[in-house]
């Protein structure tokens, strides 16, 4: 089992009210599979994401990760976890403007303290898997959308996640370039990376071997 | 990693130039600025290094009238002999006078400062001898050694000096017993050569006498001496030896000649370590603005770079990581601005070496140079990039991924407040200069007197006392020169002075000091002394010897009624012809002493001369120096400009006056970069708000009006801080002088309207830019 959520809640307060985010969430995620979260906007979609990517926190209930308490952990903690397990696919691919493509992918090996000629190897191979080789000295401003989503996928799968976090990868793309990154994400998922993403789009979330839909931070429908 | 922190600093340098300019300039000023005083620090700190500085003393003498204590270093000639031979702990001991000698080689003939002392004197200044030795040079009494400038300048790089026969003022020999190194420029009491005491003034017999105080004496103690023991045994002996306890010697050490020899009530006041204080907190307090510049616009800056804070947050990028690396960014930009300081001060220092009169040197070779400027950009930049570092790296991936403007209260208050703190300084800055700058001409405009302008002074020498009455005469045919005089001392100086007279109506003036001039009859013609009753004294000296003229205020010391008439008794007795106004002299800041005039100027020693001011003073000199070529052929004409002097007179004002304009200039210079970026950075942010306004129909005056009006505030609580700190500083700073001008609050009002145009012109410049902005742009954006 990769992850467990166990009565997972996320209450904020907001102008002195309580504002119950996500709501007693029950969810199992086995290592291969690919989830897709869908439903509408305020759902919860991306509060669910961040929480199970520890960006932020469940306040209440239970998160165990490979066999770990989330939960009661410190925040250092956390952090070496995440970076260890855990990449991150943004609908805006927040690439770092000042880095080239090849910087970009770098930047988390950095953080994890990998040597210089181990990381020209790995992002060389990550950058010949994905077809960039030619553009990794370009910045990100010098990118279409679709290529900089690539950018965003290689930079989270270079320091080899067993999952995968994307919210809404495709949301700023056109049709074309979405179905390209969607068949490269089934492709990843074959070769074993848990992935799950959120959604608005039906096709994408066909991509899933599991749909779970959510509506006001609730569970609704798997 | 580090390679990335560099990599990603230079992009960002690059991208916003703008910004990395206000940032590096403002940077480089800051630092500039604080090495250039740094360097006069150092220097300062950097007097009379000779060998043994810390067992080397003068012996100053307080001396007591009206109840107060006076320091002098002037000491009677027998004193150093009994200090060495009665004070424990001393193993030399020298007298020492100053004088002024002419030597000539051949044609050639030169002017040199110089010291008559005793033999001590060479040991005790650890003198480093090129040619002879300090053991013998002072065997022989013709004997006389001298630096290896002035050897060369008399004998050329080539030829030994040592043992030549030296010609000096015409009519002695000396024989040459010793060439000594050069000495380091910052030396309190500087000399060109130095010969046996028992020369100076022909070995007069008052110079073995207790009463007269005339040379400096000083001595050296063995380095197990204690200093407290000497000290009580020193201050002991004068009024053993005379029966007079208003006169007291003391030691003052060699460290605090330079900087700390200001003494009030016979106590050490500090002196010019004040200035190297003040002028030290200043530099830090420059670096600060310019460190907070640094802060504000990194602070304001932040919103763009939160994407990056979160991106790396998300990577896996730990809070302490990004804090090193937004430090090592900061400590980038100082690298960068120290290297353009760098080059600002070589550009910059052979000018402020004019203005300070200094011959400071960059140095970059010294390794404590080195140090200095690294620990100074170390500093900057870990001071400068702390607060962003803790600032940006506490965003919250989450929110700032998903754009949240979150409203950063906290920020922007600091950033309001480092505002007010840079202005508040500048103000400050701005007062104190206006106020120093009134305070120098209000005491240059003082009255003083005397006619400073077109005033001439020479030092007499050959026959031109003897020659006196035709050297005049043929001046004045000239008609380049009005009138001419001699005196026994220096117009601006204090002369000799003493007390114990007595007068017609018994009054002793035991407690009062009394200046006395010994003058020819056209002294107060010359100098444009005014006076006020009776007469001048007769050009027939034998007719008016026992004639003298009293100044206003000691005639007032001497009674009622008019002085006039009334007799004066110091050894002879003498009667008042004249009351003349009084005139000011010596500490120019000080109500100086009454002055008793004597007609007699047999040994003279200033020749004044009053010009023609419709005559171009170039053709007065030529004539003057014509006449005197003529009447006395042996000695070279040299001359100082009376006013000249008086100027020189007010260096160390001058240079304070000179440095806070130069320092209140670059700190605003430094705030308003700052403000230049906070306010564009402001327009950017609120371009939204500013483009809806416009749609809803504001006008361009409205939303200048709009983005200016909270920087005003800022302003205007700077002011109203600053105007206590100005005027608690510079009160303090007056005090120091009697003579001073009074704080206006006119001066305040000034000074706030200056930082308000300043501010104003700063802001508006981006506030118009927003201003006039398409809107559409600005809507289209978001």
């Amino acid at each position: 089992m990769l992850l467990r959520l166990n009565q997972a809640s996320r209450i904020i307060k907001s102008g002195g009210k309580k504002i119950s985010l996500l709501d007693t969430i029950n969810l199992n995620v086995k290592e291969g599979e690919f989830i897709s979260l869908m439903g509408p906007s305020g759902s919860g979609k991306s509060t669910l994401l961040n929480c199970i990517g520890m960006l932020e926190n469940f306040t209440d209930g239970g998160y165990v990760f490979l066999e770990e308490p989330v939960h009661s952990m410190k925040e250092r903690d956390k952090t070496k976890l995440y970076k260890e397990y855990i990449g991150f696919v943004f609908q805006a691919y927040h690439l770092i403007d000042e880095l080239t493509v090849q910087e970009n992918i770098e930047t988390p090996l950095l953080y994890k303290n990998i040597k210089s000629s181990e990381r020209k190897a790995l992002v060389a191979d990550i950058l010949d898997r994905f077809n960039i080789v030619g553009k990794k000295d370009l910045f990100p401003s010098q990118l279409s959308g679709g290529q900089q989503q690539l950018v965003g996928i290689a930079r989270a799968l270079i320091s080899k996640p067993k999952l995968l976090l994307a919210d809404e990868p495709t949301g700023n793309l056109n049709s074309k370039q979405g179905i390209e990154i969607m068949e490269l994400f089934a492709e990843l998922n074959i070769e074993g990376v848990t992935i799950i993403q959120a959604t608005h789009s039906e096709s994408n979330a066909a991509y899933g071997t599991r749909i779970i839909n959510l509506l006001d931070g609730k569970i609704v429908s798997e | 990693m580090i390679f990335n922190y560099i990599k990603i600093a230079f992009r960002s340098l690059l991208k916003n130039k703008g910004y990395s300019f206000l940032n590096i300039f403002g940077l480089a000023i800051g630092i500039t600025c604080a090495s250039l005083i740094f360097l006069w620090v150092e220097d300062e700190l950097h007097f009379d290094t000779f060998e043994k500085q810390d067992q080397v003393y003068i012996i100053p003498t307080n001396q007591k009238y009206d109840n107060e204590w006076r320091t002098y270093y002037s000491t009677p000639g027998p004193l150093a002999q009994a200090i060495k031979d009665e004070v424990p702990g001393v193993v030399r001991a020298t007298r020492s006078s100053d004088e002024e000698l002419m030597f000539t080689v051949g044609d050639n003939a030169i002017n040199r400062m110089g010291r008559y002392a005793d033999a001590d004197f060479l040991k005790i200044f650890s003198l480093k001898f090129i040619e002879g030795n300090a053991d013998t040079a002072f065997n022989n009494p013709e004997a006389i050694v001298i630096t290896q400038e002035t050897a060369e300048q008399l004998y050329g790089k080539q030829t030994k000096a040592l043992g030549k026969v030296l010609k000096v003022n015409n009519t002695d020999t000396y024989i040459i017993t010793g060439v000594i190194e050069n000495l380091p420029k910052n030396i309190t009491f500087p000399f060109n050569w130095v010969a046996p005491f028992e020369r100076y003034r022909d070995g007069a017999e008052w110079m073995m006498e207790y009463g007269s105080n005339f040379s400096y004496t000083f001595v050296e103690l063995s380095p197990e001496a204690n200093f407290e023991t000497a000290d009580t045994r020193i201050r002991q002996l004068i009024p053993e030896k005379t029966d007079d306890s208003d006169t007291q010697a003391f030691l003052h050490s060699m460290n605090d000649w330079h900087l700390k020899s200001k003494f009030v009530d016979g106590k050490k006041a500090g002196g010019q370590i004040t200035y190297v204080r003040l002028f030290s907190i200043i530099a830090l307090i420059i670096l600060l603005i310019a460190c907070i510049n640094f802060m504000n616009l990194s602070t304001a800056r932040s919103e763009k770079r939160a994407n990056e804070v979160g991106v790396r947050k998300a990577m896996g990028s730990g809070r302490s990581r990004l804090m090193i690396q937004f430090i090592s960014e900061a400590l980038i930009m100082a690298f960068i601005a120290s290297f353009v300081s760098i080059l600002l001060l070589i550009i910059l220092l052979p000018q402020f070496n004019l203005l300070i009169d200094k011959n400071l040197v960059l140095g970059l070779s010294n390794p404590m140079h080195i140090i200095f400027i690294l620990s100074i950009t170390i500093f900057c930049g870990v001071l400068a990039g702390l607060y962003p570092a803790f600032y940006l790296s506490s965003f919250k991936p989450v929110e700032v991924l998903k754009g949240v403007k979150s409203t950063h209260g906290s920020a922007s208050f600091i950033r309001k407040g480092l505002v007010v703190g840079q202005f508040t300084i500048s103000i400050v800055f701005i007062i104190s200069t206006i106020l120093v700058y009134q305070q120098i001409q209000h005491v240059k405009n003082r009255e003083l007197g005397y006619e400073k302008d077109q005033l001439i002074s020479m030092k007499v020498n050959g026959n031109m006392i003897e020659k006196f009455t035709a050297i005049k005469q043929d001046l004045i045919n000239t008609g380049a020169v009005k009138d001419a005089a001699l005196c026994n001392s220096n117009l601006l100086s204090d002369g000799n002075n003493g007390s114990g007279l007595t007068w017609t109506d018994g009054t002793n003036t035991e407690d009062v000091l009394i200046s006395f001039r010994n003058i020819s009859s056209s002294f107060f013609n010359t100098t444009g002394m005014e006076i006020l009753e009776g007469r001048g004294f007769s050009e027939n000296t034998a007719k008016d010897s026992t004639s003298v003229i009293v100044t206003e205020s000691l005639a007032k010391l001497m009674g009622e009624g008019t002085a006039l008439g009334k007799q004066i008794t110091r050894g002879d007795t003498y009667t008042v012809v004249g009351v003349v106004k009084d005139f000011q002299y010596g500490d120019m800041y000080e109500t100086s002493d009454p002055v008793l005039f004597y007609n007699y100027h047999d040994q003279a020693r200033y020749f004044y001369l009053k010009t023609n001011a419709e005559v171009a003073t170039p053709d007065i000199l030529s004539k003057v120096e014509a006449v005197m070529k003529k009447n006395n052929p042996a000695f070279p004409f040299e001359y100082t400009f009376v006013d000249e002097n008086f100027n020189a007179r007010f260096r160390s004002e001058q240079l304070v006056g000179k440095l806070s304009q130069i320092f209140a200039l670059l700190a605003i210079l430094i705030s308003c970069l700052g403000l230049f970026g906070l306010a564009a950075y402001t327009a950017e942010q609120r371009s939204k708000e500013i483009g809806v306004r416009k749609v809803l129909g504001a006008s361009v005056p409205g939303i200048v009006k709009l983005l200016s009006k909270d920087f005003l505030k800022l302003v205007g609580l700077s002011i109203l801080i600053s105007i206590p700190i100005a005027w608690y500083v510079m009160s303090n700073w007056l005090q120091g002088y009697a003579y001073r001008i009074e704080i206006n609050w006119w001066i305040f009002l000034i000074a706030g309207f200056v930082a308000i145009l300043i501010a104003l012109v700063t802001v508006s410049f981006q506030a118009v830019k927003a201003a006039i902005a398409n809107p559409v742009k600005s809507l289209k954006t978001e």
